[in-house]
């Protein structure tokens, strides 16, 4: 491989309608899990045979299998419950600001969702080595596995209404969190994934959104 | 470790605006081999930001909005790419998109065939890119 100028894409794939599908009827438990990745596995074959036939030098799996490039981790982690925007207007601190600020962002309460912390954090399976194995196996190139960051994270998960019971403030939960993270990464690391990328898109909120105390839950 | 400035709209003017300046001292600390940024959009200011703090590192440079339905032309990538060069070796600089084309599964930001042309344009860059600085 040429080692200068190498391509390759930031994560995820637009979903199909029959993607969409699966994912919705597992989150319900009309679709059974097994139903549902292989639907998803159809999907990152025809991703990665995409972006093979594009000439990319490092291939991603699409995250077809994701909610969201964070709250999928409700699947993975203790402790959480993943929540709509639109469920949460019950535990914001102010109801009226919440709405207003989606209807400005143009943000659609009902498609965002969010990986609330409901309880004591701990890794219930592996977050993405199970997405590795899998692009491994299907793919010679080398591969990237996403992850959310720990800011985004702390920043989207802490709910105070709900959260509360369990961690005395954000640093406690954030704890928990980065230790989630680095079991992670090392898993991937000893299983030979090639690159690992933690996505932090809530930095620039921190900084550019007039409202710092704004609160995007991403 | 990738940063951005929102990617759940089609609509420009709500997303975040800004340079990469005040994140600087949090970014210098980071025990981060690349970072993959935007840079496809004016949003994201201007690479010499970054290019002057961070050139001891990677850089994913972002050459392509994944929210439009235009795709971006080769030169305009090697343009990007050409600006990135003033601060950064070639074996340091990886092309990519701005963000991923659907982060949230129900809002998708773009669709599978002009994802498809993105992805390409990025990969003729690189071709030419290679041709010239090898």
């Amino acid at each position: 491989m040429d080692q200068t100028f190498l391509t390759t894409q930031v994560g995820s794939w637009p979903r199909s309608k029959t993607m969409l599908k699966a994912l919705r009827g597992y989150q319900k438990g009309t679709v059974p899990k097994k139903e549902y990745l292989a639907v998803a596995e159809n999907e990152i074959k025809r991703t990665v045979e995409l972006q093979e036939k594009a000439g990319l030098d490092i291939l991603v799996d699409g995250e077809h299998r994701r909610e969201s490039f964070y709250a999928f981790i409700t699947d993975k982690v203790a402790g959480t419950q993943l929540m709509s925007l639109a469920d949460m207007l019950d535990y914001v601190e102010d109801k009226a600001e919440f709405e207003e600020m989606l209807r400005t962002m143009d943000m659609p309460a009902s498609a965002i969702k969010n990986p609330t912390c409901t309880g004591k954090l701990s890794r219930r399976e592996p977050l993405a080595l199970e997405d590795f194995r899998f692009l491994r196996s299907i793919t010679k190139k080398p591969v990237k596995i996403t992850l959310p960051g720990p800011y985004l994270l702390t920043r989207s998960m802490w709910v105070g209404a709900l959260t509360h019971k369990v961690y005395r403030n954000h640093k406690k939960m954030a704890d928990d969190i980065v230790k989630i993270l680095r079991e992670e990464l090392i898993d991937l690391r000893d299983a030979g994934c090639d690159f690992v990328q933690f996505d932090e898109p809530v930095l620039t909120e921190l900084i550019m959104s007039e409202e710092c105390e704004r609160r995007t839950f991403m | 470790m990738h940063v951005c400035r929102g990617n759940w709209s089609k609509q420009e003017d709500v997303l975040l605006s800004g340079d990469y300046a005040k994140l600087l001292p949090a970014l210098e600390r980071m025990k981060i081999d690349q970072f993959v940024l935007e840079y496809a959009t004016p949003r994201a200011g201007d690479i010499e930001v970054v290019g002057r703090a961070l050139s001891d590192r990677e850089l994913g440079l972002g050459v392509v909005n994944p929210r439009t339905d235009s795709v971006e032309s080769v030169e305009y990538i090697v343009g990007k790419a050409e600006q990135a060069l003033e601060f950064y070796q070639p074996k340091q600089l990886f092309l990519n998109t701005d963000c991923g084309f659907g982060c949230f599964a129900s809002r998708s930001v773009n669709v599978e065939e002009v994802a498809f042309k993105k992805l390409c344009a990025i990969v003729e860059a690189a071709k030419s890119l290679r041709k010239k600085y090898a």
